[in-house]
């Protein structure tokens, strides 16, 4: 009987890879971001706007969104199932950590819609 | 932030005047510093599933290298946001 419900997938061996899948893209995203900040110091509102006017940002954008989605969740569950245990916590460990897992999830869905809606909101 | 950022010339220059305040500019470097330093360790992580760094030694070569990099780039970024 299957017991692990709430990881990403039903196989600790895709949490495992859609993990390093979405670290890559969050890396290339924060170079670049940060790069780009860096090397424009005096940043002006039109060149700002125009970066996230051209749609591949905004793909590529929303595609850091995702990865930042999946790569929390796998992040988040894995400690959750690490540190909220009966050991540490006895009984209600399963309330809790399944508490703790929806409340990282509902902030994750929020995080997402919110980019969503400044990406293509502005 | 990120909206006001994009939504009009006054809106980036609210936003370029908060981080002119120098305890957003303080947390800042403390969110990044530890994006970098997550950043830094994760790309030691993906080098060990390649079979690199994966022994005693140089796991823990791997793992001081990882502080002493994540150390440098967070003093960079700090001379960077003030």
């Amino acid at each position: 009987m299957v017991t692990n419900v709430t990881n990403l997938s039903r196989s600790g061996l895709y949490d495992w890879m859609a993990q390093r899948v979405s670290a890559v893209v969050l890396a290339v995203y924060t170079l670049f971001l940060l790069g780009y900040l860096i090397a424009n110091p005096d940043l002006t509102f039109e060149q700002w706007h125009n970066l996230f006017s051209q749609n591949w940002m905004r793909i590529f954008s929303l595609l850091t969104l995702v990865a930042l989605s999946v790569h929390a969740w796998v992040g988040m569950w894995t400690i959750s199932t690490d540190y909220l245990t009966p050991m540490a916590l006895g009984k209600s460990a399963t309330v809790v950590r399944f508490l703790f897992q929806t409340v990282c999830g509902l902030a994750m869905f929020v995080l997402f819609v919110w980019g969503v809606q400044i990406l293509w909101g502005f | 932030m990120l909206d006001s950022s994009l939504s009009s010339e006054s809106g980036f220059e609210q936003v370029q005047d908060v981080f002119e305040n120098p305890l957003v500019k303080f947390i800042t470097w403390g969110v990044l510093s530890a994006l970098l330093y997550h950043l830094v360790a994760g790309i030691r992580h993906l080098v060990m599933d390649a079979g690199v760094g994966e022994g005693l030694e140089s796991g823990k070569r791997g793992a001081q290298a990882v502080i002493v990099i994540a150390a440098v780039l967070i003093v960079l970024l700090g001379v960077w946001i003030w």
